[in-house]
C-alpha cells in the first residue's frame, strides 16, 4: 500500500510537471489570440510565414521514413541473420548516430555537401535529398534496434519448420509467410518513431533546407514574439494550430507504437540456446557502405575543425592548424567560451539523470503494474508519458519560458538550473521506454517466488528487481546523459534570454556569426567534435552493458 | 520405403557410425536411447536440417540425401509445437497445404471448430495436435516425430499417441518416433530400434 502510494504520487507529480508548462503555454497563447481551433489550423495556410510548412513537414517526414527503411532494413537483416567479426563494435557504430546531437549531424552534412566538400548547396534542389539522407543517417538505428533482435534471437525451429512445409519451401514463400509477418510490427513501430523524429526535426531542417521550414523550426523562429498581448496575434494562432496538428498526428503514431510494443513483447518465442549463425562474405557489400555512411559525417566534422579557409590575393586556400580550437576555448569574442558550455552541459546532464531516472523508474513500474489489470489504462498512461515526444521540444521550451515569465522571469533567468526542467521533460520518456521493456521481460514467477520467500517490498526491490534490471538502468543513465548533452530545441527557446549556454547552443551561435570570420565554422566544428567525443564515450560504455537479446526501442 | 545406409555423424563425439535402417510402407517405428545419443540429430539428418558425414537416405527408392529440406517431402513434428504466433490455427494449417480441407484436417485430430482460434489460447496438447494436422496436410512421404509427447502429462500423451497412430495407419503413412519413454514407444510403434552407444 505504502509503495502503491509512492507510485501514485510520482506519477501525478510527473504528469503535473509535463502538463503544467504546456497548460501555461496554451493558456497564454489562447489568452492572446482567443479560443478558435479552426482559426488556428486555417491560419497555417493563410499566413505567409506558415504557408506550406505543414505539407512540407509531412512530406519530408514521410519520405525520410521510406528512405530510412530502405537503407536500414537490409542492414538489420545482415546483422541479425549472420555472424560478424567484431559484431558488437559494428552494431555500436551503426546505432550510434541515433544518440548523436542533431546539431553535429547538421554540421557533418553541411561540411560534406557545402563548398568545402561536394559543393551541392548552391543548388537548392539538393537540400531535400540531403535532409532525407541526414534523417536516414540519424534514424537507421531505430530500424536496427527494432528488427535486428527479432531476426537474431528468433527460435530457429520457426525457420526449420516452415522450410519443411509447402508454405515455406521457397525463399519467396518464407519471406511472405515468415519474415514479413514477423518483422511487420517491428518495421511499423520503427517507421512510426522515424516519422515522429523526422516530423519534429529542428536543427537539421533549420540549417540544411534554408528555404523550407518544418512546423518545429517555424514555431521556434516565431516563439519569441508569442504570448505578448496585442503583438503579432497571428503568430500565436500559428503556434496553436501547428501544435494541435502536430499533437494529433504524433500522438496517433505514438499510440500505435505503444500498442505494438505491448503486444510484440509477449508474442515471439525467442531461442533459449545460443544460435549458431553462418558467415556471409557478400554481406560486407551492405555492412561496409553502412559503416562508411555512419562515420563519414562525424569524421567530416572533426576534419573541418582543423581546416581553416584563408583568402588572399592569390585566391582561397586552406591551412591545417588548431587555431579554431584555440578560438573556441578563448574568451575574446562576444559568445560564451567552450569551457563554460562544457561545464553547463555536463552539469545539466548530471542533474537531469538524478531527476529523470527515479521518475522514469516509478513510471515504468506503474505502467507494467497497471497493464496486468487494465491494458487500456496502461496504454493511456504510457501515451501521457510520451507526451513530450508528441508536443515537440520547442513547445516544451515555450511552456517552461512562459512559466518562468509568469512566476518570476528575473529569478528564473538568473537561475543556473532552469534549463534542467526542459531536459527532464524530454529525457524521462526515453528512460521509461528503456526500463519498461526490461521490466516486462522479468518473469512474474521471480517476483512471486520472492514474496513466498518472505522478502518485503524493499528487499524485493534491491535483491530482485534492481539486479535483474541493472543493465537497462545503466543504459538509461547513459542515454539521458547523451540526450541532455545534445538537447537543442527546448534549450534554444529557454536559454535565449539567459547566459547559460550549452554546447549545442554554442555551436548554433557560432554558425550564426557572419561568414567573414574564417574561424567561426571550424570553431563550431571543434565544439561539435567535443560534443561528439562525449557522446561516443557514453554510448560505448552503454553498449558494454547491453544484453544481446535486448530488443525494443533504444 | 525409407532406406538409410551407412550413415555416420559425429559432433564432439561419434553419435552414430555406419547406421543403417529400413522401414516398410506404412510401418511405424520408434527409436529409443539415452539423452545425447543422437536421436534428434538422426531425424534432423533425415529431413535435411543437418548433414551427415557419410551415408545415403532413400525415400521410395529416390535418393534424397543431397536434396534441400524444402523438397524432400519429409514431415517433422518438433518436441515443442512450433506454431506461428502471427497466424491463427487456420492460417498455420494453410502453411501445410494452401488449398487443403482445414475442417477435415482439424476433425481428424479432434479439434473441430478451432479454425479461428489464436495460437496462444491453445493448450499444450491442442498445440501439438495442430502441428500434427499441419504436417499431415502437407502429405509427407514419411513423418518424423521428435519426442512430441514429452511436455504432456501421461494420460494426455497416451491419448495422443493412440490418436496419431490411428491416423497414420489409416493414411498408411510411415513414421519414426524418437523417444526415451519405452512405454510410449511400445504403444506407438510396430518396431522399436535402440540407438545405444
Amino acid at each position: 500500500m505504502k509503495r502503491g502510494m509512492t507510485h501514485l504520487l510520482i506519477v501525478i507529480s510527473y504528469l503535473t510537471l509535463v502538463i503544467f508548462p504546456l497548460i501555461l503555454a496554451f493558456d497564454r497563447l489562447i489568452w492572446v489570440s482567443g479560443f478558435n481551433p479552426s482559426n488556428w489550423v486555417n491560419s497555417l495556410e493563410a499566413n505567409y510565414i506558415s504557408q506550406g510548412v505543414l505539407w512540407f513537414t509531412i512530406k519530408q517526414a514521410f519520405l525520410s521514413t521510406v528512405v530510412t527503411a530502405l537503407i536500414a532494413i537490409p542492414i538489420a537483416w545482415q546483422l541479425g541473420r549472420y555472424e560478424w567479426r567484431f559484431e558488437s563494435v559494428i552494431k555500436a557504430v551503426l546505432t550510434m548516430p541515433f544518440v548523436m546531437p542533431s546539431i553535429i549531424v547538421t554540421m557533418g552534412f553541411l561540411q560534406i555537401t557545402g563548398s568545402n566538400g561536394l559543393s551541392l548547396r548552391d543548388d537548392s534542389s539538393t537540400w531535400l535529398p540531403t535532409l532525407l539522407i541526414a534523417h536516414a543517417w540519424f534514424n537507421s538505428a531505430l530500424f536496427i534496434r527494432f528488427c535486428e533482435p527479432v531476426l537474431s534471437n528468433i527460435d530457429p525451429n520457426y525457420l526449420d519448420q516452415i522450410t519443411l512445409l509447402p508454405g515455406g519451401n521457397t525463399r519467396l514463400k518464407r519471406i511472405r509467410n515468415l519474415w514479413a509477418p514477423l518483422l511487420f510490427p517491428s518495421v511499423i513501430a520503427a517507421s512510426c518513431m522515424t516519422f515522429v523524429f523526422s516530423f519534429t526535426s529542428f536543427a537539421l531542417v533549420r540549417w540544411i533546407t534554408i528555404g523550407d521550414d518544418s512546423l518545429e523550426s517555424m514555431m521556434a523562429s516565431i516563439a519569441s514574439s508569442a504570448g505578448i498581448q496585442g503583438y503579432m496575434i497571428s503568430h500565436n494562432e500559428i503556434i496553436l494550430g501547428a501544435s494541435l496538428v502536430q499533437f494529433i498526428l504524433l500522438a496517433s503514431a505514438l499510440w500505435l507504437v505503444s500498442s505494438i510494443q505491448q503486444k510484440r513483447q509477449k508474442q515471439i518465442r525467442q531461442s533459449l540456446e545460443k544460435i549458431v549463425k553462418s558467415k556471409n562474405k557478400t554481406g560486407w557489400l551492405v555492412i561496409g557502405p553502412a559503416i562508411t555512411f555512419a562515420v563519414f559525417p562525424l569524421i567530416a566534422v572533426l576534419i573541418s575543425s582543423f581546416r581553416i579557409r584563408t583568402t588572399s590575393q592569390t585566391g582561397t586556400h586552406y591551412d591545417w592548424n588548431t587555431s579554431a580550437w584555440n578560438f573556441a576555448f578563448s574568451d575574446n569574442y562576444s559568445l560564451a567560451s567552450a569551457n563554460d558550455a562544457i561545464f553547463n552541459s555536463l552539469g545539466y546532464a548530471t542533474i537531469t539523470v538524478l531527476i529523470a531516472l527515479p521518475i522514469g523508474w516509478f513510471l515504468s513500474q506503474t505502467i507494467v503494474k497497471v497493464e496486468s489489470k487494465n491494458r487500456f489504462l496502461a496504454r493511456v498512461l504510457d501515451l501521457f508519458v510520451m507526451i513530450p515526444f508528441a508536443v515537440s521540444s520547442v513547445m516544451i521550451g515555450l511552456g517552461v519560458m512562459i512559466g518562468m515569465i509568469k512566476i518570476d522571469p528575473e529569478f528564473f533567468y538568473s537561475l543556473w538550473i532552469t534549463p534542467v526542467f526542459a531536459h527532464v521533460m524530454i529525457t524521462t520518456p526515453f528512460v521509461v521506454r528503456i526500463l519498461i521493456s526490461s521490466r516486462r521481460s522479468i518473469k512474474q514467477d521471480y517476483l512471486e517466488c520472492a514474496k513466498v520467500l518472505g522478502l518485503n517490498n524493499k528487499e524485493r526491490l534491491f535483491k530482485i528487481e534492481f539486479p535483474l534490471m541493472k543493465h537497462s538502468i545503466f543504459i538509461a543513465i547513459i542515454f539521458v546523459i547523451a540526450m541532455s548533452l545534445g538537447e537543442f530545441g527546448a534549450s534554444w527557446v529557454v536559454t535565449r534570454n539567459s547566459e547559460w549556454t550549452t554546447l549545442p547552443i554554442l555551436i548554433d551561435s557560432l554558425k550564426g556569426v557572419p561568414y567573414n570570420n574564417s574561424l567561426t565554422i571550424p570553431a563550431a566544428c571543434a565544439i561539435a567534435s567535443i560534443l561528439m567525443i562525449f557522446t561516443i564515450i557514453t554510448f560505448t560504455i552503454a553498449e558494454k552493458f547491453r544484453k544481446t537479446n535486448t530488443g525494443g526501442m533504444f | 520405403m525409407l532406406k538409410i545406409t551407412n550413415l555416420s555423424k559425429s559432433f564432439e563425439k561419434i553419435l552414430f557410425e555406419d547406421f543403417s535402417l529400413e522401414i516398410e510402407p506404412g510401418e511405424i517405428i520408434a527409436i529409443t536411447g539415452p539423452s545425447g545419443c543422437g536421436k534428434t540429430t538422426l531425424l534432423r539428418i533425415i529431413c535435411g536440417l543437418d548433414n551427415s558425414e557419410s551415408g545415403e537416405i532413400y525415400v521410395n527408392e529416390k535418393l534424397i540425401s543431397n536434396l534441400p529440406p524444402e523438397i524432400r517431402n519429409v514431415g517433422l513434428i518438433f518436441q515443442t509445437p512450433v506454431l506461428y504466433p502471427h497466424f491463427d490455427v487456420e492460417n498455420n494449417l494453410r502453411l501445410g497445404d494452401k488449398n487443403g480441407n482445414i475442417q477435415s484436417a482439424l476433425k481428424e485430430v479432434n479439434l473441430e471448430g478451432f479454425e479461428k482460434r489464436n495460437i496462444d489460447s491453445l493448450s499444450g496438447g491442442e498445440s501439438q495436435r495442430v502441428s500434427i494436422a499441419r504436417a499431415l496436410l502437407a502429405k509427407p512421404e514419411i513423418l518424423l516425430l521428435d519426442e512430441p509427447f514429452s511436455s504432456l502429462d501421461e494420460e494426455l500423451s497416451f491419448q495422443l499417441v493412440s490418436d496419431i497412430r490411428k491416423i497414420l495407419k489409416m493414411r498408411k503413412c510411415p513414421a519414426i518416433l524418437v523417444t526415451h519413454n519405452i512405454n510410449i514407444a511400445e504403444k506407438f510403434a510396430d518396431r522399436i530400434v535402440s540407438l545405444n552407444k
